[in-house]
């Protein structure tokens, strides 16, 4: 099961979208996921628990790649295109 | 029907009232309930939905109670010794105070659910109605519906006495909050598409006046050619992408700034702070006021859950009815479409802070009898928006100037608006941009027309889309999405 974590900042609006978007790209691509949102300063602390990190690229610098942790950042929230394409390039699936 | 029949349709009532409409967390989760088993989704995820808003809701009352004793010192000490009321413009203050004075009035605020479930409802309706009323926009924010419906209620309530705290004044308020939701969210589809390259949604928040505002205005006093991408910023603005690091520092300083003036001797006296177990006055400040952060962040933990459990059975079921209109979201997607690469968010929040603080200057010196202290959501999410729009068409001149006499505005209505809608007395005020400019105007209207100034509200602003679509019938509909109505689109896609 892969840990994911949509993050932006207040962790309300823009993290929900694309939480809602991540769900429906895994699950078009059979990945098993857990997806969860939450604030860029909560996910900056708990990283290292997730597999992947997706937020907007403008919060992009505020997070450290690990051996483990991937960070995914979008343009477009909404496109779901993008998703999977950096799913894809990111080596995830 | 005959006595005893009525008298148990009078228990029953009672009942359903003591258990679920008065304990409005109940009442949310009965509401995520339903709409996922509309949606047939399994068993096991309705009840894990109805738990989810339920447990959230019970947080964030968590997090709301801990906010109003934090408080208790600094409204007590500047009442008492300056007769000063302050209220931080921010949303979740201006929602704590909208509940602290519904549960003062002894009014249930599962009405506030029902009035937002009737917007909502009325937004579809709006938009499935189209070719008449050319709305095009869905509004899907979730934690920002809650608070709108909030603060919209009250201003109802207060305002229209034979709409206290009954369903007219609920429906009334469901109607003129889900034609705002509506009318301004379709006002920022044309800019909101130029500047992300028709990503395909458009602005749900609350600064969708000033994003029109700003698209109308930025051209005309800036230069887009000279962006604020050629600038560097300080590296120490970043900690402010952080909003617990964001809120702490503007809480420190700010209710730190309070105390110092109410003094040691001031606090101690009246057993807020308590020198003789050895505290030091600079670590009660540094304690006192951090505690904002905390119950801010575990409110909005609460929040973040019943709202996501929300959003996702309104969405499902908006889905269903309506395929294909555009759906109206949080301001901070356009984050990623600043053409300076995040340096106008920044410089947004830069410059509309420096309008806040100019503002809340000449509040003291003019002796305003409400303070306003600047909360994080207004000054960050408002002017970080604008700045991306503004920078879009008028460079860093138009960022600037439009972002400052935000910050200036901002503070000036939310003054208003505490004040003239006695929020001030529970320490906030809702405090966005529309919320400072367009819904005090609306506050003021019905205070003094009362439900008439409601009808006429509901009816200019529906006048809004007419206006649009007639200057520029071609692409009106296309500008939304391509795919929405073929035969009303001049380019499919």
């Amino acid at each position: 099961m892969l840990k994911v974590v949509a993050a932006c900042g207040n962790g309300m609006g823009t993290s929900q979208i694309i939480k809602m978007k991540i769900s429906n790209v895994f699950k078009r691509l059979s990945v098993q996921a857990d997806v969860h949102h939450m604030s860029v300063g909560e996910a900056k602390s708990q990283a290292s628990n997730f597999d992947v990190v997706f937020c907007s690229e403008s919060l992009m610098s505020q997070f450290k790649g690990g051996a483990r942790t991937k960070i995914i950042g979008l343009k477009n929230l909404l496109s779901e295109q993008e998703i999977e394409d950096k799913i894809k390039a990111a080596g995830i699936v | 029907m005959n006595s005893s029949a009525f008298d148990m349709v009078l228990v029953i009532w009672k009942g359903l009232f003591a258990n679920i409409m008065a304990e409005p967390a109940i009442f949310i989760g009965l509401i995520v309930l339903i709409g996922y088993a509309l949606l047939r989704k399994p068993w096991y995820d309705c009840f894990s939905g109805f738990i989810k808003a339920t447990v959230g809701f019970f947080i964030m009352q968590a997090g709301a109670g801990g906010l109003v004793n934090s408080f208790r010192p600094i409204m007590v000490g500047l009442k008492d010794r300056f007769e000063l009321q302050a209220a931080v413009i921010d949303p979740y203050f201006g929602f704590n105070a909208v509940n602290a004075a519904f549960a003062q009035m002894g009014w249930t605020t599962s009405l506030i659910m029902v009035a937002l479930l009737v917007a909502f409802v009325w937004n579809i309706i709006l938009v499935a109605l189209h070719r008449i009323t050319k709305i095009r926009t869905l509004f899907i924010t979730g934690h920002i519906m809650v608070q709108q419906a909030t603060t919209g209620l009250w201003l109802i309530f207060i305002g229209v006495p034979f709409m206290q705290n009954n369903i007219y004044g609920v429906v009334a308020c469901g109607l003129l909050v889900g034609t705002y939701w509506a009318v301004f969210s379709n006002l920022t589809v044309e800019s909101t598409q130029e500047l992300t390259g028709n990503a395909g949604f458009a602005v749900g928040h609350q600064q969708m006046l000033g994003v029109w505002i700003t698209d109308k205005v930025a051209g005309k006093i800036g230069n887009k050619e000279k962006s604020v991408e050629h600038l560097e910023l300080p590296g120490f603005l970043q900690i402010f992408n952080d909003n617990v690091v964001a809120t702490s520092t503007l809480m420190l300083f700010f209710f730190g700034a309070i105390l110092v003036v109410l003094g040691p001797e001031y606090l101690a006296k009246n057993k807020f702070f308590n020198p003789a177990s050895g505290e030091l006055f600079i670590k009660y400040i540094f304690k006192t006021t951090i505690q904002f952060a905390v119950y801010l962040y575990i409110l909005s933990a609460g929040v973040r859950m019943f709202v996501a459990e929300m959003t996702e059975s309104f969405k499902g079921i908006s889905d269903k009815i309506l395929k294909g209109s555009l759906p109206a979201i949080d301001c901070a997607a356009v984050y990623g479409f600043d053409a300076a690469g995040g340096n106008s968010i920044l410089f947004g929040f830069l410059f509309g802070a420096i309008g806040q603080f100019v503002a809340v200057i000449a509040l003291i010196a003019f002796h305003s009898p409400v303070l306003i202290i600047p909360g994080f959501v207004p000054v960050f999410f408002d002017n970080a928006t604008l700045g991306v729009f503004a920078n879009k068409k008028g460079g860093f001149r138009g960022l600037a100037i439009i972002c400052f006499c935000s910050g200036l505005i901002q503070v000036f209505g939310g003054a208003f608006a505490a004040g003239a809608f006695g929020l001030a007395a529970y320490g906030g005020w809702h405090g966005n941009f529309d919320w400072d400019t367009l819904w005090p105007g609306i506050g003021w209207l019905i205070q003094n027309f009362g439900s008439l100034a409601i009808a006429l509200a509901i009816i200019v602003m529906l006048i809004i889309p007419q206006l649009q679509y007639r200057r520029n019938k071609k692409g009106y509909f296309a500008a939304a999405n391509p795919d929405m109505e073929p035969e009303l689109s001049t380019n499919p896609a």
